[in-house]
């Protein structure tokens, strides 16, 4: 995944209007082979949730458990890290999930 | 005007570190025109599908050359791309331009080099077919599809063991087939005690990194039907929302069944009329989908079916993926959607050997690209 700061500051607008947003996982699946730049976070849960407005977005779990990953579970939108920067890149941060 | 496939050529399919792009088309190439019986200064236009050579290998600009390392110099070309479906869009681009009148005989290409490059960097690479979003999470087209996977499974009541039935048919098949990435078979219990790659899918659901290429000759004709030719009676391509979060219902991909109701129309005939299809099985829950998007086997049903041997070679109503499929004869994105094509034109003039589809006359292939944001479905006779 390249950063761009500017796509970074672009995107805030989306970000923050998703924020301490809830809903509900309609489907999800573990990442065990990621792609460059996600290594260490593997293995990972994605969920796709269905927020209370009805608007569909696909994040990362987190804070999670095993009980967690069931269709249904009420989740929270988060503002998380999203990959370990280099040394001297911006940190990219986005949006997550956590289960509540 | 009516087109036909004239000519058809593929590589062995794998992982073949010795051999470059260049000689990979080359090979491809030289294979569709001695099949053909045309020479090269009979063609009027080159379509090369491809997806990954920019972001992988720092090489776009590859009309110009393929043309170049094939002595077309002059030649117009032009490099399609859309994912994993990249291959069948050349053709249908190649198809459009005959139909049109503005060429006679094209050239089409499908060529893809995966191996040269890192697990992570592939899979980076392949994401650049998904949105933002799907990137910004960490998936990956295994992910994709898994997330497919379960909500299919729920709805239908469908286990992992059922899902997991359809590489052994895929395997099944590419046994026969010596381009095939994996000529060998595979039993349910290997596929299920695979290792997981995006939970529910197992390594041995998921199609493979390969490097391959196909080419084929296709030519416009007035009049009389062409002697060894192969007849492309309907080729429609659809699209759909880029993200699965775009979708309402994740148990079907609404371009595949756009794509094959227009291209059904077009051609006259109805799904039971198909006596042997490539369909795109990059996941098992791609291939089972298909089957039901394209109206082989209604929804729910099909890998009732697959299991029963519904879609295997003699007993099969239709055949599917007689050439082991992308899971198993392997998945060089670009070339894909044109093996497929080569594959179905094999089967129909009778000349497939150990994998013939007997009495075969109606060819389908259906190309999808990304997580069923665009797919093609062509159809073709004897």
């Amino acid at each position: 995944m390249s950063i761009s700061p500017v796509k970074i500051w672009r995107h805030q607008k989306i970000i923050s209007s998703l924020l301490k947003r809830k809903g509900k996982i309609i489907s999800w699946t573990i990442v065990r082979t990621p792609p460059a730049g996600y290594e260490q976070e593997a293995p990972y849960p994605v969920v796709l949730v269905k927020l209370d407005d009805g608007l569909r977005f696909v994040g990362q779990l987190v804070d999670w458990e095993e009980k967690d990953l069931k269709f249904g579970k009420k989740v929270e939108a988060v503002y998380r890290r999203i990959i370990k920067p280099d040394p001297e890149g911006i940190i990219p941060y986005g949006i997550k999930f956590r289960p509540l | 005007m009516k087109p036909f496939v004239i000519g058809v050529g593929v590589t062995k399919f794998g992982e073949l570190w010795d051999i470059s792009p260049r000689n990979l088309v080359k090979e491809a190439v030289t294979q569709a025109l001695a099949d053909s019986g045309i020479t090269i200064s009979e063609i009027d236009a080159v379509f090369v599908g491809n997806m990954l050579s920019g972001v992988l290998g720092n090489q776009e600009n590859l009309g110009a050359l393929y043309n170049d390392e094939l002595g077309l110099k002059g030649v117009p070309a032009f490099k399609i791309e859309g994912a994993c479906a990249s291959g069948g869009l050349a053709f249908h681009n190649a198809l459009n331009s005959i139909l049109a009148n503005k060429y006679k005989t094209c050239l089409v290409i499908g060529v893809e080099k995966m191996t040269d490059h890192k697990p992570e960097e592939i899979t980076n690479a392949l994401m650049a077919a998904a949105h933002e979003e799907e990137r910004t999470a960490g998936l990956t087209f295994p992910g994709l599809y898994a997330i497919l996977a379960r909500a299919y499974c729920k709805k239908y009541k469908i286990t992992e063991k059922d899902l997991a039935s359809v590489s052994v048919e895929s395997h099944y098949h590419a046994a026969l087939n010596p381009k095939a990435q994996f000529p060998f078979k595979v039993t349910l219990k290997q596929v299920m005690e695979s290792n997981y790659i995006a939970d529910p899918l197992k390594l041995l659901e998921c199609s493979p990194i390969s490097d391959g290429a196909a080419a084929l000759i296709v030519a416009g004709f007035d009049g009389k039907k062409m002697k060894r030719g192969v007849e492309v009676i309907a080729s429609e391509v659809a699209t759909d929302s880029l993200g699965l979060s775009g979708r309402n219902d994740l148990t079907t991909l609404k371009s595949t069944v756009l794509a094959a109701k227009k291209a059904y129309e077009q051609a006259k005939i109805v799904p039971s009329d198909v006596d042997v299809a490539e369909v795109h099985d990059c996941f098992s829950i791609a291939q089972v989908l298909a089957l039901e998007d394209l109206g082989f086997f209604k929804k729910g049903t099909s890998l009732k079916e697959v299991i029963k041997g519904k879609i295997r070679l003699g007993s099969g109503a239709p055949v599917v993926n007689p050439s082991g499929g992308l899971k198993a004869c392997g998945h060089p994105i670009g070339a894909s959607g044109v093996k497929q094509i080569v594959e179905i034109t094999i089967q129909l003039r009778g000349e497939a050997g150990k994998r013939q589809v007997e009495g075969a006359k109606i060819g389908l292939t259906h190309n999808v690209g990304g997580s069923g944001a665009i797919a093609i479905v062509n159809l073709l006779k004897i």
